[in-house]
């Protein structure tokens, strides 16, 4: 019956391991979701939410081929995105409650150093440069990696307004590409590495520009105290 | 000789061991200490990975992983800095 479902080009060692990785990957996060339970305080529960997502990773790559692979990456951002959020809130309500103010990046060093003013050109040059090489969500990291350490080591501040807009823009066109990418792998399958292609570089033009946005947000609030 | 399945069974005792040392652990009344117990069970499920072929998803594994120890390290050094309870 089981065997039936299973296509025949996966794996007999991932069939073999299937059910113990699923109930493994359960168990985790049972034990996650009990803690969750057990917990009061919100920044635990922020901490422990990180085990029932992994609980859900290793779920996912149960299935064990590149299908687990294409769910694993989206499924990471997005928990990535949550925490970010979620833990901005907690602080954003702490802050209210109390009515006092933060310093945006408790560190204890002193990071006005030489080498943040003249090496981060060459750096995020390399970055992007490797990103673009790269292509796809990786590249897209890569290169907004780049962008960030760019951006964040830069002395000059205010960026015009113009320039933020710019750059959403282009995560919007990027988005674009890809959906007409997408769109022709199902309609013109012939045209496949156009459409390949418009999909990776969409997605690397939208995952570096998010990044770099990021950085941008976080340089503006760094001037702004 | 060399056999696969151990490795996918050492991560899933990875992952569930520091689960529990998450959840029940000693000292996890620090919020610090929790963070870092979890990282036991991502290094276990980064082997399951490892075992699956899954680079990719490896990769980018090990860099969330390191984004999300620090954004919740900032956000319990502020919450700490404001005096809420932790």
């Amino acid at each position: 019956m089981v065997a039936s479902i299973v296509p025949q080009f996966v794996p007999a060692f991932y069939q073999s391991t299937y059910s113990t990785a699923l109930y493994g990957g359960l168990i985790v996060a049972f034990i996650g979701l009990i803690g969750i339970a057990m917990e009061k305080r919100d920044i635990q529960v922020l901490i422990l939410t990180d085990i029932v997502g992994l609980a859900m990773l290793i779920v996912v790559a149960a299935v064990g081929t590149d299908l687990s692979e294409a769910l694993i990456l989206p499924g990471l951002v997005v928990e990535l995105a949550e925490i970010m959020a979620i833990s901005e809130i907690l602080i954003s309500r702490e802050m209210r409650k109390k009515d006092v103010d933060t310093s945006f990046s408790p560190m204890p060093l002193n990071i006005d150093m030489e080498i943040m003013t003249t090496a981060p050109n060459f750096i995020a040059l390399l970055l992007i440069g490797y990103g673009v090489f790269l292509s796809g969500f990786t590249g897209g990291a890569v290169a907004g990696g780049g962008i960030v350490i760019y951006v964040l080591s830069r002395k000059v501040r205010g960026l015009p307004i113009v320039v933020l807009d710019g750059v959403g823009a282009i995560s919007g066109i990027s988005w674009c590409l890809w959906i007409i990418g997408f769109l022709l792998f199902f309609l013109m399958p012939q045209y496949w590495l156009l459409s390949l292609f418009l999909a990776a570089l969409g997605l690397l033009l939208k995952v570096a520009s998010k990044i770099g946005l990021i950085g941008i947000l976080m340089r503006e609030e760094y001037g702004r105290k | 000789m060399f056999n696969l399945a151990l490795w996918v069974y050492v991560g899933l005792a990875l992952s569930i061991f520091g689960s529990i040392a998450a959840v029940w652990g000693p000292g996890v009344k620090d919020p610090i200490i929790r963070t870092i117990n979890t990282e036991v069970a991502s290094v276990g499920v980064s082997l399951i990975l490892l075992t699956y072929n899954s680079t990719l998803a490896l990769l980018t594994l090990i860099a969330t992983t390191i984004i999300v120890t620090l954004i919740l390290f900032r956000a319990i050094a502020r919450l700490e800095e404001i005096g809420a309870d932790v």
